[in-house]
Formats: C-alpha cells, structure tokens, sequence
C-alpha cells in the first residue's frame, strides 16, 4: 500500500505518486503480486492483442475503483463483494460490448478473454485492498496505476512473444526471413510461461539491486 | 431490521442502476454490432466460395457483390449458397452450405465451399467462434483452414465423413491435421462439420451442367 509521507497537500492529499509507483512499479500485478496471469499467459500471442487487453484493464480498474470508492461509505458490508462484482462486471460488459460495436475484428481475436476480465483478481484486490479504504480520486490513481502495471506487462510478453514467435512485431516483419527462423513455441502456451518467467525474473533482479527496495 | 432494510435497498438501487446502464449501453451498439455480425457471415461466405471482392470493402459493397453473385437455394434444413458469376457466365463455381455446433467456450459457426462435383473441398471458414485465442481459436487461422482446401469429404472407399487427427497421422483425402494442445475444439469441429456433411449427402444434391 501507498505510504504518505508528512505532506498532505493535493488532490491526492499527497499519496497519488506514491500510489501510483506502488501499481506500475513496487507493487505491480503481474510481476510481484502474480495476479492475473490467465489473461496474460493467453491474449499476448500479438501485441496488438496486448495493447487492447491493456486498455481495457486500464479503463475497467480506474472506474470500478472510483465507484467502489464513491459508494464505500453506503455499501453494507455483507454484500459488499458482490457490490464490487455487479460495478467490475458493468464496466466490463460496456467494454465489450464497445469493442463488439466498433472494434469487432478485434473483438473476435480476443475472444472470451474480454468478458473474462470479470474474474481478474487484479480487480477484487484493488477493490478489497484499496478502494474500500481511500478516497475516490486516489483510488482511481491507484486503479489506474495497477492497469498501466497490468497493461505494460502485457505489451512487453506481447512484444516478445510476437517477435521471437512469427518474426514480426505488430505485423510489420522485423526478423528478416532469410536467417531468423519463427520460433513457434513462443506463439504456444509454453511460451508465455517462459516470456513471463524471465521478466519475473529480470525484475526481481532489477528490484534487488534498489536501495531498500529488496525482495519482500 | 434497520440493517437489512439498508442492505436490500443498496442492493435494489445498485442493481437497477447497473441494470439500466447495461440496457442502455446495449441498445445503443446493438446495430453496430448487427451490422458487423451480418457483414462478418457475408464476407465469409464470399470468402469461402472465392468470389472476388476488394479486401477493404464497406459493409454496403460487400453486400452488393453478395446479392449479385451469389443465389440461396433451400434444399430440406440446408440453405446452399451457390456461387454463378452473372458476367462470366461460367456456371455454377462454388457452393457453399452452413454448419454450427458447441465449441469450447461459445457456439462455433461457418461455412463449407465444395467444388460443384460436391465432393471436393474448396474452403472453410469460420464466421463466429469463441475459442481460446492462441489454441482452439487457430481454427480461424489460415494455416488451419488451408488445409482443407483439395480434400474431399469421404474416404477412398466411398463413406462420407472427414477426420481431423492428431499431428503427423493425417494422409488420407478426407484427413486434417488437429490443433495442438486444442483437442476439444477440434473434436467439435470435426463433429460439427461431418454433421453438415451428412445432410449433404442425405439431399444428394448434383450441380453442374
């Protein structure tokens, strides 16, 4: 969670970078708190694939943690999940059915994953762990935040996956044909294990080396 | 009581509201989205039977050339989509019939060209699915759907029906290779299409001259 420091100033009362660095960054979904991983393992055969789930992410955690954080105070406690559920899915289903209306090819290479950001733990556990307790607009900080984390993520296994996959990055060839045969394991399942198992890795090792900031 | 009649009314408001919002939302991209489903099954369909169309067409130019070159023929519970290019007076080139089943995840739709000997496969698509993507959702991919093109839809020995097999085992005419590590979509598939196929060869439709 954010620490605030003394200050106290802003529309944030001082915790929005903090907040917003503790999503993308110390505390990012996939990479620290390995949330999510069904829809990252599976939409990043392409980045534009990536980019799009991204998007979505960002969009449906920065305005569920605003409602959930608007309502906070009235939500009765005993139904407070499945308050959270009904606000996650409403915003999920506006997205789909956006995508349906005027991104449709799009729409149809996603497939079910779209609907599926429903049960993303990312957005419980914001919900749960941070909504509840702030304000609305640094709960939106920190929705959007932990979507930017989610989305950067997704667009780095994505590029990977992509290049090293079919040689091409966003279908523009970038691999010459002519030495760099497409590993196609990459495009496979086994391949968003690995893709995601070194950038877990090459984080940790990047975090290791932050002045107090080491592996939790 | 004060705590429960709370707790119903947050949940009576919150719900309409989400409700409404929902309802609201889906009425207004409900044409759109129509349009695209409409436009989707029509390029696949022209698609599939080969009809040349520029590949950046409109909904509206894409429906044009379908009224032009293609005729709907009922025959039984199978609609047939004959392809008779009216300028080239060629004859009969392509016919197209629907299939649909259960996939893994969503209902699976498409359509199957044969040659007018109605024997020989001239292509597949798919217009509707919802597969997993990168696994069962190959089904829409080229490489899969190649495939089939050339391959007929009974063995040697007459029996209609096509196999989708495991890797490395598919040789025969009315044999395809299955998805990797996407078993159950392409066991749907294969029943879905051999039941397209028994219809075709329960009307024992002839075409050609």
């Amino acid at each position: 969670m954010a620490s605030s420091g003394p200050q106290t100033c802003g529309p944030c009362q001082g915790k929005g970078l903090a907040t917003f660095k503790a999503g993308v960054w110390r505390e990012n979904p996939i990479s620290i708190q390995i949330l999510g991983i069904c829809s990252t393992l599976a939409v990043t055969g392409r980045l534009e694939n990536a980019f799009v789930m991204g998007g979505a992410l960002i969009f449906v955690t920065t305005m569920s943690n605003l409602f959930i954080s608007l309502l906070r105070s009235f939500t009765p406690r005993g139904i407070r999940m499945i308050a959270e559920m009904a606000v996650i899915a409403t915003f999920v289903i506006l997205f789909d059915q956006f995508l349906k209306a005027f991104y449709w090819e799009m729409s149809k290479q996603l497939g079910p994953y779209v609907g599926l950001i429903i049960t993303n733990c990312i957005l419980m556990g914001r919900a749960e762990a941070f909504a509840l307790q702030n304000p609305p607009l640094v709960s939106m900080v920190d929705g959007l935040a932990n979507g930017l984390g989610y989305a950067a993520v997704l667009a780095i296994i994505g590029f990977i996956r992509e290049m090293l996959g079919t040689g091409n990055v966003l279908g523009h060839a970038v691999l010459p044909a002519e030495w760099y045969v497409p590993n196609q394991l990459m495009i496979l399942a086994p391949g968003a294990f690995i893709a995601l198992g070194f950038l877990i890795a090459l984080s940790n090792a990047v975090r290791s080396h932050e002045p107090g900031q080491g592996r939790p | 009581m004060k705590k429960s009649l709370h707790t119903i009314s947050y949940a009576a408001v919150l719900g309409t509201a989400c409700a409404l919002l929902l309802t609201g939302a889906g009425r207004f991209t409900a044409p759109y989205r129509e349009a695209n489903a409409k436009a989707e099954e029509v390029r696949n369909i022209l698609k599939v039977l080969d009809v040349p169309f520029e590949l950046g067409a409109s909904s509206q130019d894409l429906l044009d050339v379908f009224k032009r070159c293609v005729r709907q023929e009922r025959r039984g519970d199978l609609t047939l989509y004959i392809y008779e290019d009216p300028d080239a007076a060629r004859g009969v080139q392509a016919i197209a019939v629907p299939f649909a089943g259960q996939g893994l995840w969503g209902p699976i739709r498409g359509f199957l060209a044969l040659k007018p000997d109605m024997k020989t496969i001239q292509g597949v698509t798919f217009h509707q699915q919802e597969e997993t993507p990168g696994l069962g959702g190959e089904i829409g991919s080229d490489w899969f759907r190649d495939q089939f093109k050339g391959k007929t839809i009974e063995d040697v020995n007459g029996r209609a029906g096509i196999r989708i097999l495991r890797g490395g085992s598919a040789s025969g005419p009315n044999e395809v290779h299955a998805i990797t590590g996407a078993t159950m979509t392409s066991e749907r598939v294969e029943k879905m299409l051999n039941a397209a196929i028994m219809q075709i060869a329960g009307e024992d439709i002839h075409h050609g001259q």
